[in-house]
């Protein structure tokens, strides 16, 4: 699958560099200093490398838990993120990744035992409080499962956390680890939706709503808490139908009883980012609709937004109580 | 385009006949020849001169995104002469520092790194293919374009058990001629990648008619850029026209208009999945 692995040198012989290269024997084992000479480098192009991304196998040396970013909340006091890798096999064509990003090459960090520890002490500074940990940030929480095994590595860590949580946020069916464990009661399997006719034309390579909705249903019947994002929602003419046979085509075969939270979110990228990605993908419809930039953020015009996230609430709150909702925007109006 | 650069005429000689390039006239400070696809530059040795080389074949045609293949000859102390390596990563010898070519190509040959020295060395050095241009040609041709589309392929011409006394004009000359399928693989494959950065770079073709017609400032060029590729990526059904827009009396007057009409387009997603 890989033509070229990039390595940092200092992890050349780390046990989890030698079993991900063991899977790609075919690979060219390319020897680098640090991961930023290939993945920050000037001169390179996203949409380009995306064709065909090579693997990058670093260390993480510092920021290895961060705080969550406004509106990623989950109910939580205190929300962060931390980033196993870099980049999704995936290709959204709304993902800030290719803004934020000058390289599409995937970066596996391999020192999980670094992540670990780091959530561990984040957990212990604060033991009476809720804390939620974001896998699913800079990459899918289990798109690359069979070769990064993260949720393998990473379940025990909060099985032994009572007070942290962890979300795993995704669009993959590769559920297999998941389905293998106990399910843990602080662990939310959160998927991201937008309706069929959208997915198919801007989230490529992405399983079908229909796939990751059995996906679901399996988590549900061996005992996971169950996520919905809908976030980025996605305008198109008559979206309203679309959202609403989304809705229907899920809840019809979830049950509310396994979901732990739904949340909305409009379409927002920062607006450095959002140049990038029209730069890179000058053709594409999703960049052609009506934006507005409001505090350095691109979005849809303000009452197209509303429009979108007040008629989606509603539909949704047909379907489950008010407690599992929340907003990744501003729930004023709500 | 693919702008081939060599360091000796033995190692274009091949090139030239096999894609049957003419002299370029216009170019006197290096010998250049081209066809309607390819640019080949004699650079001469070392990299200085293949940097140099580089930015005059980049600098001739600002506005191109070219694809760059470095060819020539190296050692390599235990690679079979003859034998193609394309560089997935090229370290200058002198400032120890590496740098990678974005290997998206599927390569015809096996892969391996390249240091560039700055004079010729007496005793190999391990794992690695020795020239003396690739430092210096990727170093400059990263200032015009995305790593990518820019590679080194070499040619083993000498190694442990047969040294340089053995490589002549002659000798090199056939090291290139017996590669040439790797070496029209590489260009085969850089062609598409760099018409597709191409035509992601270049304005919507509307763009000069409308400018012919009102005047703009280049703030709002490049807003006009914009509209019109928004124009574009909605696939309407007409194209942008400036005998539409007649009405309006200036630029920023066309902008509002133009505006309008994309903002009053329905947005569905539908269409492009088809």
């Amino acid at each position: 699958m890989y033509q070229v692995i990039y390595i940092e040198e200092a992890i050349a012989d780390h046990p989890r560099t030698l079993s991900i290269c063991e899977r790609f024997p075919k690979a060219t084992i390319v020897y680098c200093k640090h991961y930023g000479e290939i993945f920050n480098r000037k001169g390179q192009n996203f949409r380009l490398q995306k064709q065909k991304p090579a693997l990058i196998l670093a260390n993480k040396y510092k920021n290895l838990v961060l705080d969550a970013p406004d509106g990623y909340g989950i109910g939580g006091h205190r929300n962060y993120y931390f980033s196993h890798m870099l980049n999704c096999p995936y290709d959204c064509r709304y993902c800030f990744l290719q803004g934020m990003y000058r390289s599409a090459n995937y970066i596996i960090f391999v020192n999980y035992e670094d992540f670990q520890q780091s959530i561990i002490d984040t957990a212990n500074q604060h033991p009476d409080e809720t804390l939620w940990f974001f896998s699913g940030y800079d990459c899918d929480s289990l798109a690359y499962e069979p070769v990064t095994e993260f949720t393998k590595a990473f379940l025990p860590t909060f099985r032994q956390l009572p007070n942290a949580h962890l979300e795993l946020r995704t669009k993959s069916v590769q559920i297999r680890t998941l389905l293998k464990s106990e399910p843990i009661d602080n662990c939310v399997v959160a998927y991201s939706f937008t309706p069929e006719v959208i997915s198919q034309a801007l989230e490529h390579g992405v399983p079908s709503v229909e796939k990751r909705i059995d996906a679901m249903v399996k988590l549900q019947q061996h005992g996971w808490k169950l996520g919905l994002r809908f976030d980025p929602m996605v305008y198109q003419e008559g979206f309203e139908q679309l959202y609403q046979q989304l809705f229907e085509q899920l809840f019809s075969r979830l049950s509310t009883d396994s979901i732990h939270s739904v949340s909305l979110g409009t379409l927002r990228t920062p607006k450095a980012f959002h140049q990038n990605m029209a730069n890179l993908y000058p053709e594409e419809k999703l960049f052609a609709g009506r934006f507005e930039e409001n505090r350095g953020m691109i979005t849809y015009q303000k009452e197209l937004e509303e429009q979108m996230t007040r008629f989606c609430y509603d539909q949704l709150m047909q379907y489950i109580p008010q407690s599992l909702f929340f907003a990744c925007t501003p729930t004023e109006k709500l | 385009m693919i702008n081939i650069i060599t360091a000796l005429p033995c190692e274009a000689r091949a090139l030239i006949d096999h894609y049957r390039l003419q002299g370029n006239r216009h170019h006197n400070a290096f010998r250049c020849y081209q066809n309607d696809e390819l640019q080949l530059i004699i650079s001469g040795v070392g990299k200085i001169a293949a940097a140099t080389a580089t930015t005059f074949l980049a600098a001739s045609e600002p506005q191109r995104s070219s694809g760059w293949l470095n060819l020539g000859i190296a050692g390599h102390a235990n690679t079979p002469i003859g034998e193609p390596l394309l560089a997935h990563k090229i370290i200058d010898a002198a400032t120890e520092q590496s740098v990678y070519p974005g290997i998206i190509l599927s390569p015809p040959c096996h892969t391996a790194p390249l240091t560039t020295v700055d004079i010729p060395e007496q005793h190999y050095r391990e794992n690695t293919m020795v020239d003396m241009e690739a430092s210096g040609f990727y170093a400059a041709a990263s200032r015009f374009q995305s790593c990518e589309l820019i590679h080194s392929l070499k040619i083993i011409s000498d190694n442990q058990t047969h040294s340089t006394d053995h490589i002549t004009e002659k000798t090199v000359a056939a090291l290139i001629a017996d590669n040439l399928n790797t070496i029209d693989a590489i260009i085969t494959a850089l062609q598409p990648l760099a018409v597709q950065l191409e035509s992601n770079k270049q304005p919507p073709a509307e763009l000069y008619n409308f400018m012919e017609r009102w005047r703009f400032t280049a703030y709002q060029q490049n807003e006009l850029r914009l509209l019109l590729r928004r124009w574009h990526a909605l696939a309407l059904d007409t194209p942008p026209d400036p005998h539409d827009f007649t009405d309006c009396k200036n630029g920023k007057a066309i902008l509002i208009a133009i505006k309008d009409h994309l903002d009053a387009q329905p947005i569905s997603f539908e269409q492009a999945n088809h």
